[in-house]
């Protein structure tokens, strides 16, 4: 968002977090307080406000109206604390609890890993950072919706016929298949998608080699292949991947140090729950 | 102060996140706007000049629309892109969604233009939008209220009258720019297309009624690659034709962008009615415009199909299939001439042979409008579409209401009544098939400009369809048959031109590998006079001369356990001709393939819960997938 990489947005917001954290806290300590202090800071904070949203700066009936509404709003909200109108509602709980949540996630410095533990995070996380094996194939299709009681037959007669010395050319043979005939480098997952996973893990399992091999079953009828090519899955080496693994290893640090505040927090109360075991 | 940067950072950031659930976007979001990962000048690795079969969904709301968020969706446009890859998400009911069938080849983010982002700033302690008084009642407790609020901003983006106090444009932009980004970022050339995308929310105000109930007009706009900075919503006019005039525009500057209208089943008729926006009678210019922004309509999604309506197609026994009529948001019904694609082909033939022009030569695809960013395709895994509103089997009305073991007497309360009228009715369907040369934006692209294209209720089942003057019926063995027919004829989507003969259609369908065989392959005629249905391949032998339709194959459901009886086919495949053919006579012809009958989303709820399937819905339905027409235009 471009109006959040403004630095004086940051700056307005900034600001008014701690106004705000100081208005609890001041609300807090002295209930009884009847003054409400308009600082100067607060007043350009509204400055600000206003010339971010309006595009000018505010003049002197507008600052008067900011001025008025602000004041009734805090004047407004104590006497609603005082009256006790915060306790037991859901929404002043859940925004309160959303802010602490917050200021919590910031509490602790982001703590850099070291070697060693972005090796065992890569390790650990192997799937994630691996290249999917790999086959580069022909296949030759006989359907069943076709041939019907013949297909495996034809399918066998086909496959002595190209292993044979001055074989025909596959690509005249067999019945059209809608899609490719050949396929480079076709990630097993991709295949297994297309044909269905029994006939991927029939060809992962396949020696390379220049002769025909099958038929095998997918979810369209038979087909004889030729695995020409293949590539067995690879874990990509941590230089390689690097950053990646470090943006996982910080967002799962970060997610395990919040929570560990929390629960924290959490445990410096005791819960009785009424009616509870 | 860092420290403080940093805190007042987070603040701001608590309108991005989720607080519930770990949002790993947050990382992604402060990076500087991003380009695509890499462009593709090169041929990637999949590609093939015989063109493969890609499926999408191009249909896809996240947090930042105003809807959305009500309906408690915190997920973002990286988290839609993660889901169609693969990875499995929380649905804002807490259960995890996981994408079936696997991996998408594309996706679109298409959120709601008006106010885009802009609720979860209202939602975000501190921000002057959550001052306003419109947020504090969107955002309390009381349901009334709340509902107010909502609607106040429904009606705003319906008749584009502005909201001044929450139209802020900066936040809009910078969402809309997030929303790019994030499809750059997730696009990868050859393995996953992405799109910046939006929906512009158009719907009819229904003055004379008085009511909140108007026609759906809604488009999605997609640009081909760089999108402009700024997107055309009602809120600029509700109006699509000044949609139209914006897309030009930018096309002129080099923002290449088309529009897809979607659920002219629910317009109230307005879709394709035979008038301009403002009433005025249509003319060439109209269809011109129309045809170079809109050459695609979304045909299937979840609130029901568009293909045809019953009462339009009594002779089509299929036409009866998710049916939905219920006007946005209201209990009204939608009236049924102008909202369906069957008889806007037939209306466009007819302008076309009275006036000269035809604003109707559409493709077709489909989607699923998701509100969730995942899409539920599968019947036996369904999460329909607006979040914590109908997360539920009970919600949306699969099962009866609390404890009730029957449907006999059902209380008449709004979560009922609200599933009676609206979520029971909607569909676990549906996704965009493409053929194109290679998966990359480029590719995909083109493919939707030559509305090569095709629509499927869910499964991804592949059909090709072509047309020409050369082709043999034993070509049908030939193992270059793809080369053949587009050698020899036109692909789904062209004009076939007379030559005085009369032309041989090809079709051909393949099941999804993970999905139900097939049943049949039909062939859908549309002339300015009439439409006709043949069946042109059969499972089980071929068509019957007279009737033009399949024998039984006997496939069935066994209603204990949803488990299919009886077999299908896993490839149908056909060369016909047109027994009604008349050389002079303008004719579209699209495809419609029908799988084996299998279980509804509703009836699979039902037997896990236990209880008889509702008795108003299908128990059983036949997935489908509609081309994109070929249209054979005479010789002069």
């Amino acid at each position: 968002m471009k109006f959040l990489r403004d630095p004086l947005v940051h700056f307005i917001t900034a600001a008014a977090l701690v106004f705000a954290a100081f208005a609890i806290w001041q609300t807090r300590s002295n209930q009884a307080d009847s003054t409400i202090l308009i600082s100067a800071s607060e007043i350009e904070r509204m400055a600000a406000l206003y010339t971010s949203e309006a595009g000018t700066l505010p003049g002197e009936a507008d600052m008067a109206a900011m001025l008025s509404d602000h004041i009734r709003d805090v004047a407004l909200a104590r006497e609603a604390r005082r009256l006790g109108l915060d306790q037991n509602d859901t929404i002043i709980t859940r925004r309160l609890a959303q802010k602490m949540s917050f200021v919590v996630s910031d509490l602790h410095e982001d703590t850099m890993p070291i070697e060693r533990q972005l090796e065992d995070w890569h390790a650990a996380h192997a799937d994630r950072f691996t290249q999917p094996a790999t086959l580069t194939f022909s296949h030759v299709y006989f359907s069943p919706d076709v041939r019907g009681a013949e297909t495996a037959a034809a399918a066998e007669e086909t496959l002595t016929r190209l292993n044979a010395s001055n074989p025909p050319a596959a690509a005249s043979l067999g019945d059209p298949f809608m899609l490719q005939r050949q396929y480079g480098d076709m990630p097993l997952r991709e295949l297994a998608r297309q044909f269905g996973g029994a006939f991927a893990e029939t060809l992962s399992t396949m020696p390379v080699s220049e002769d025909w091999q099958g038929p095998v079953s997918s979810a369209y009828g038979l087909h004889l292949v030729q695995v020409t090519h293949s590539t067995a899955a690879v874990l990509s080496p941590l230089d390689e991947v690097r950053a990646e693994v470090r943006k996982d290893w910080l967002e799962q640090t970060r997610r395990e140090k919040n929570e560990q505040a929390i629960q924290e927090i959490i445990a410096r109360y005791k819960v009785e729950i009424e009616g509870g075991n | 102060m860092k420290r403080l940067l940093d805190l007042a950072v987070s603040a701001i950031a608590l309108a991005a996140c989720d607080s519930t659930a770990p949002d790993t976007s947050m990382q992604e979001t402060d990076t500087a706007h991003m380009e695509p990962a890499s462009s593709a000048t090169e041929r990637t690795a999949g590609y093939s000049e015989d063109r493969n079969a890609y499926f999408g969904d191009l249909h896809i709301h996240t947090r930042s629309s105003f809807d959305a968020y009500i309906f408690n969706v915190r997920r973002t446009a990286n988290d839609a892109y993660r889901f169609a890859r693969g990875e499995t998400i929380t649905h804002p009911s807490g259960f995890d969604m996981t994408i079936a069938g696997g991996p998408l080849d594309f996706y679109t983010v298409t959120d709601h233009a008006e106010y885009l982002g802009i609720l979860p700033v209202m939602n975000t302690p501190g921000t002057e939008l959550s001052k306003l008084p419109r947020a504090q009642d969107m955002f309390s407790t009381d349901p009334e209220k709340i509902t107010a609020a909502f609607q106040s901003v429904g009606a705003s983006v319906r008749s584009g009258e502005v909201i001044e106090e929450m139209y802020d444009e900066s936040i809009i932009g910078s969402v809309w720019e997030q929303n790019i980004d994030a499809a750059n970022r997730h696009y990868v050339p050859g393995e996953f297309t992405t799109f910046a995308a939006y929906e512009f929310t158009s719907v009819t105000v229904n003055e004379e009624e008085d009511s909140f109930a108007g026609g759906n007009l809604h488009r999605n706009v997609f640009f081909k690659g760089d999108a402009p900075d700024r997107a055309f919503s009602t809120l600029d006019s509700p109006n699509p034709e000044h949609l139209w005039d914006w897309m030009d525009e930018q096309r002129s500057e080099g923002y290449e962008a088309i529009a897809i209208p979607h659920n002219s089943n629910v317009s109230d008729g307005q879709m394709f009615r035979l008038e301009t926006y403002n009433g005025d009678p249509l003319d060439v210019a109209y269809a011109e415009q129309r045809m170079r922004n809109e050459p695609l309509v979304e045909v299937t999604q979840v609130k029901g199909t568009s293909e045809t309506h019953p009462s339009l197609s009594p002779n089509d026994e299929w036409a009866n299939f998710e049916i939905y009529d219920r006007l946005l948001a209201s209990y009204q019904v939608s009236k049924t001439e102008g909202g369906y694609v069957r008889e806007a082909y037939r209306n466009g033939l007819k302008l076309q042979e009275e006036e000269g022009f035809d604003p109707f030569r559409f493709g077709l695809v489909a989607a699923s409008d998701s509100h969730v960013v995942g899409g539920a395709y599968d019947e036996s895994d369904y999460w329909s579409k607006v979040g914590v509103v109908d997360g539920t089997p009970m919600e949306r009305g699969s099962v009866p209401f609390f404890g009730k073991k029957n449907w006999d007497e059902q209380p008449d309360n709004q979560m009922v009544n609200n599933a009676r009228e609206w979520f029971s009715r909607w569909a676990a369907s549906g996704l965009t098939g493409v053929w194109a040369e290679e998966n990359t934006r480029e590719s995909i692209f083109d493919a939707f400009r030559r509305k090569e294209t095709f629509a499927t209720t869910g499964p991804r089942m592949k059909v090709r369809f072509f047309a020409g003057y050369r082709y043999s019926d034993d070509m049908l063995d030939d193992a270059d048959l793809t080369r053949q027919a587009y050698d020899g004829g036109v692909p789904m989507g062209g004009d076939l031109v007379g030559t005085g003969e009369a032309p041989t259609f090809l079709a051909w369908a393949q099941r999804d590998p993970n999905m139900g065989a097939l049943q049949r392959v039909q062939v859908v005629k549309v002339t300015s006079v009439g439409e006709a249905v043949y069946d042109v391949a059969c499972h089980t032998g071929s068509p019957d001369p007279a009737t033009h339709r399949c024998s039984d194959n006997g496939a069935a459901v066994d209603m204990e356990t949803c488990a299919p009886t009886g077999a299908g086919a896993n490839e149908l495949k056909a060369v016909w001709q047109d027994p009604d053919f008349d050389v002079s006579q303008r004719a579209t012809y699209y495809v419609r393939v029908l799988e084996n009958p299998s279980c509804r989303w509703s009836t699979w709820e039902a037997m896990r819960g236990n209880v008889p399937p509702r008795p108003d819905v299908p128990q059983t339905i036949q997935e489908r997938a509609y081309t994109s027409p070929i249209w054979y235009i005479p010789a002069d």
